[in-house]
């Protein structure tokens, strides 16, 4: 058993005090290793959420820096980080929430030819992800992986989220099968989104992530969490591991990381 | 009354407020096995209120409860 | 001819309604950015037009949601 000093024991307390989380969940989130894709919206508030609850070693994956159009809802990130790398802003709040946590900064953009080095090692993923490609990449990683994950997305009002433990529950594919037509598709830049929903739904993967490791409760697994922040109405949909899914269903004809179109990828 | 039970794990919270207190409790507790005993010293008012009802809804048994000369409270706790 | 749809009960009025139909009829704006579900089973986009709804089908739009990060 960890020795808490008794600093870690006033800060950890509200954790311990919760019986299923108790002085075993703190030791396993001290223990624990998850990693955040994505340093914007829904990365910033799980990043600063799980350095907070002591999570002893967390990735964080982004290529970007911080622009002024960031700091509406992304806030990890302050006015004077303008300029800076996304990682090393978010690592640096981190940090000053909890130095007991290590932060390990990817500044890379995720493609396939690094997803596996990336994410390999780590307990469970955070998908805060902008993009279809790389959110499709992330799921198909993890599941070749065996790495739980949490998948979010947010778009005005909406937030959804559902997570995933792979060969057990379904799977992004499952439902979305490939990622829709480009041309379809409205980010966040061109569609705007309300920044309390991004800190609602990153809040949640967090809590999924802690959740994971401590073993409290239940995992949002086989379930798609959707909500509407103008009417704060909260949806489950049941879902199932398909057995149609072309990556984790029994007659995958995906069985290896590929790239979509429009991910640009640079391997340094 | 005095007891002739004696404590495997002692653990004075004199002066430690809530939750404090039962957050100490836990982590005596985390160290120790199933049936074993723990004293504890709870100063009188919400820690000796809230202390033993926290570790009863836990499982664990509340084996004596007494008040000392100077106010503070003895508690033994068998840990489930 | 009863149906349930994102959990709400819905009348269909017309006969034999399949799903690029009831798409229309529920304004969706691109069927592109949605994943139909049919009593829990995904169905393909290119099926929805030989794919009729029966009384009590259970459907399910998916939307695609992809911001997060930038």
């Amino acid at each position: 058993m960890i020795d808490f000093t008794e600093e870690q024991l006033e800060r950890y307390s509200r954790h311990i005090l919760l019986d299923d989380v108790g002085v075993a969940g703190q030791e396993k989130l001290l223990q624990a290793k998850v990693i955040i894709v994505g340093a914007g919206g829904l990365g910033s508030p799980a990043a600063l959420y799980l350095a907070a609850a002591g999570v002893g070693t967390i990735g964080i994956v982004d290529s970007d820096v911080v622009e002024v159009s960031n700091l509406q809802r992304q806030i990890a990130h302050f006015s004077a980080d303008i300029g800076a790398a996304k990682v090393e802003s978010a690592a640096a709040k981190m940090q000053a929430i909890n130095p007991d946590v290590e932060v390990r900064t990817y500044r890379e953009y995720l493609c396939a030819a690094n997803i596996r080095k990336i994410l390999a090692g780590y307990d469970f993923v955070i998908d805060g992800t902008d993009n279809f490609p790389t959110k499709f990449l992330v799921n198909d990683a993890c599941v070749f992986l065996n790495i739980p994950f949490s998948h979010g997305g947010i778009l005005r009002f909406n937030g959804q989220t559902m997570t995933v433990v792979p060969g057990q529950t379904a799977c992004y594919r499952c439902s979305f099968r490939s990622p829709p037509p480009p041309d379809a598709v409205p980010s966040c830049a061109q569609a705007g989104v309300l920044g309390a929903v991004a800190g609602m739904l990153g809040t949640i993967q967090a809590a999924e992530a802690l959740k994971h490791i401590t073993g409290a409760g239940e995992l949002l697994t086989n379930t798609l969490l959707t909500f509407d922040a103008r009417t704060m109405a909260f949806r489950r949909i049941r879902l199932k591991k398909q057995e149609s899914c072309p990556l984790c269903g029994p007659h995958p004809v995906i069985t290896e990381l590929a790239d979509v179109e429009r991910t640009v990828c640079t391997v340094q | 009354m005095k007891t002739a039970i004696r404590a495997d794990v002692f653990q004075d919270l004199k002066g430690v407020g809530c939750p404090m207190n039962l957050v100490k409790t836990k982590v005596a507790f985390a160290k120790m096995e199933s049936g074993q005993i723990l004293g504890l010293i709870l100063d009188n008012g919400p820690p000796i209120n809230n202390v033993p009802r926290s570790v009863i809804r836990e499982g664990h048994e509340i084996l004596s409860q007494e008040q000392l000369a100077d106010g503070t409270w003895s508690v033994l706790i068998r840990k489930a | 001819m009863q149906i349930t749809v994102n959990g709400e009960t819905e009348e269909l009025q017309e006969p034999a309604v399949n799903l690029s139909r009831l798409l229309e009829l529920r304004r969706v704006e691109s069927p592109e950015m949605v994943a139909v579900q049919l009593n829990g089973e995904f169905v393909d986009m290119t099926n929805y037009p030989t794919t009729f709804l029966q009384a009590g089908d259970d459907v399910d739009f998916l939307y695609f949601m992809g911001g997060g990060s930038s």
